[in-house]
């Protein structure tokens, strides 16, 4: 009995040993590679926030209007921009080098999985950032238009406009991704059509009066005071 | 340098004509109703007052199809030597084509000044070819200060009915004068004379194909002749009654162009202008004297309405234009009882803070700009309410009081504008 516990031990104990010899050294070697993965990426960012100017980069920010959308408060410049980029990207490097040090099957196949996806996420990114861009652009577009223009519920017209062009990038940032295609484009297709096939009724058999009362209430007030009024402004 | 836009039709017609002193152009789109009228008291009062010097009058035509070009040369010279009967009309001639490049006065401008370049002509006069209360002498008081005075820049300065012209007087006439110390009453009238030096400054430029090439060369020109120190003075023109036109033009657009024009050129001066403080006025031509104006329909309930469901739906465009206090003075005022009343501390800030955000592109400069429409129909409104029983004299004391405002708080412009050349 005690010789079977006193061999179940040193079995335990010998698995663990073993455990040691094999997983310590890597765990410790890629935790030595991922410091010094967080120094270099430190430095990086603090030598890049002091070399880096990108003068014309922060106009492209600024004019495009992302040095807001990414900060609300607009001080976004590109150096920040670069050198968080810089501080990140070594990060990621110095993460997948210290998992490759373990050099098992699964490592390997996480690390050759993400250097795989990860041009396709930072492409589906990209889309998303561009279609939140257009989608605050031409929402604000249509939120301004729909005041100026006296149409009803404005907020509501911009909110559509803005959530319609954000499910679009979100189609193509998924079909780019290979991710759930068909349900999104199925949910798209739905969408659009059934948008269409809304307004048309919309207009063809609920809406019809109202519409053309409001066409012909609008076309009258612009008849009686928008001329007069409006050129007189210079 | 512009590019010359000048066509070989224009050359060979320049060519013939050789040198000229005068150049009198009316860029036209659409004017057929008065062009000849516009044309006939060119052809007059060139020949009264100048008759000695070798004159020329072009019609920029935008490509009108209601016949205007065929108008202006139709302008029929018997009526000219009727009226002038002492006087012969030998020396004037009339050119009229379509001028190319973005359809826009600026465009008409810009080949005007070529022309009058090419002719070596000393002065130039450029009226709109929709006005029904020109007369010859305005030619006179257009050219006279250049060619007998000295003077780069003729301005007009018109009697307007107190609710003509709003934007001038709520928006560019005060910026203008606060911002360049000159106070130049009409600075985007229309009507303009020009000196031979300050055409070729302008022709020097290279931002003709830019949005100042539309509603913004009025300023644009204005804005140049003062900030760059050439000699300014304004002539008064009399009542300026004109034919209404373009009911299609909607009013945020136009103060995109107008407003955007003038912000534009703010960052441009920001040199000139920052430091410069109070304002002295510009000499002034011409023998004043009041006339009879058309009544001007202002629908209130309208832009109040407007007003208040601008300040309900634009909040988010409006956080990032105003600065907060402004900001919250504004929805104060939505949410008021009683009489509407917007005082000119605020209305100079609203105009101030959006100065300033389109600078810092804080939003796209179109949303900003056509974001204005309902707080300059809220200016508008208490306006009207406020000089509702007032005389026109009276009246141009509180827009003197308005442009005062401007003036006295410059400084805070000043230091919004420096920050953010700072961050």
């Amino acid at each position: 009995m005690i010789e079977t516990m006193r061999q179940v031990l040193q079995d335990v104990l010998g698995q663990l040993k073993h455990q040691i010899t094999t997983y310590l050294p890597p765990l410790l070697a890629a935790l030595i590679i991922l410091s010094g993965a967080y120094l270099a990426a430190v430095v990086a960012r603090w030598a890049l926030q002091r070399i880096f100017k990108g003068v014309a980069f922060d106009r492209f920010l600024r004019r495009s209007g992302l040095a807001f959308m990414i900060d609300g408060t607009g001080r976004l410049r590109a150096t920040r921009l670069v050198a968080q980029t810089a501080y990140w990207l070594i990060l990621l490097a110095g993460f997948l080098t210290g998992l490759s040090v373990f050099n098992t099957d699964i490592t390997t196949q996480m690390i050759q999985s993400f250097v795989l996806v990860l041009p396709k996420l930072a492409v589906a990114g990209l889309i998303l950032l561009a279609g939140f861009w257009l989608s605050q652009y031409l929402g604000r577009s249509a939120l301004v238009w729909s005041v100026n223009e006296d149409i009803p519920h404005p907020r509501r017209v911009a909110g559509a406009a803005r959530l319609l062009i954000m499910f679009v990038a979100v189609v193509a940032a998924a079909d780019h991704l290979n991710f759930a295609r068909s349900v999104f484009l199925a949910a798209f297709i739905i969408l659009i059509g059934g948008l269409a096939v809304t307004v048309s009724l919309a207009l063809g058999l609920g809406g019809r009066d109202a519409v053309r009362r409001y066409f012909q209430e609008k076309a009258q007030r612009d008849e009686d005071s928008a001329p007069r009024s409006l050129w007189n402004h210079l | 340098m512009a590019t010359a836009i000048v066509s070989g039709e224009a050359l060979r017609a320049s060519e013939a004509i050789g040198e000229a002193d005068i150049v009198v152009g009316i860029p036209s789109f659409n004017n057929a109703r008065t062009i000849a009228h516009v044309t006939a008291a060119a052809c007059a009062g060139l020949a009264k007052y100048f008759p000695h010097l070798r004159s020329v009058i072009i019609n920029s035509d935008g490509g009108s199809t209601d016949g205007t070009p065929e108008a202006v040369l139709s302008a029929r010279l018997e009526d000219a030597r009727l009226l002038l009967l002492a006087t012969p009309l030998s020396g004037v001639h009339r050119l009229s084509f379509p001028y190319h490049g973005i359809p826009g006065k600026g465009s008409a401008f810009r080949l005007i000044f070529q022309m009058a370049a090419r002719l070596n002509a000393k002065a130039c006069a450029v009226v709109d070819s929709d006005l029904r209360s020109i007369t010859p002498e305005w030619f006179d008081l257009l050219l006279r200060p250049i060619l007998g005075a000295g003077f780069d820049f003729v301005a007009p300065y018109y009697h307007r009915h107190k609710y003509d012209g709003t934007i001038t007087n709520s928006i560019v006439y005060p910026l203008t004068r606060a911002l360049y110390g000159l106070r130049v009453r009409q600075p985007i009238g229309g009507e303009f004379g020009v000196s031979q030096r300050l055409i070729a400054r302008y022709l020097e430029r290279d931002d003709w194909d830019t949005d100042v090439a539309r509603y913004g060369i009025d300023i644009w020109m204005t804005t140049i002749a003062i900030a760059e120190g050439y000699r300014v003075c304004q002539s008064f023109l009399g009542a300026k009654l004109h034919d209404a036109k373009d009911p299609g033009s909607d009013l945020s657009a136009m103060l995109h162009q107008v407003v955007g024009s003038v912000f534009l050129l703010m960052e441009e001066y920001q040199d000139v202008w920052m430091g410069r403080a109070e304002s002295r006025p510009a000499d002034l031509f011409g023998f004043r004297f009041d006339v009879g104006l058309d009544p001007v329909e202002v629908n209130l309930e309208r832009m109040l309405t407007a007003f208040r469901h601008g300040c309900e739906d634009l909040a988010e465009v409006w956080s990032l234009a105003l600065a907060p206090p402004t900001h919250e003075a504004i929805r104060e005022l939505a949410r008021g009882a009683g009489a509407f009343h917007m005082d000119d501390a605020l209305w100079a800030r609203v105009v101030m803070d959006f100065a300033c955000a389109h600078r810092q592109r804080r939003i796209g400069r179109g949303h900003l700009l056509r974001s204005l429409t309902p707080l300059y129909l809220a200016r508008v409104a208490s306006f009207v309410i406020e000089t509702r029983s007032m005389v026109s004299a009276e009246v141009e004391d509180r827009i003197e009081q308005l442009c005062q405002c401007f003036e006295n708080d410059k400084p805070y412009l000043e230091s919004r504008w420096a920050r953010r050349s700072k961050s």
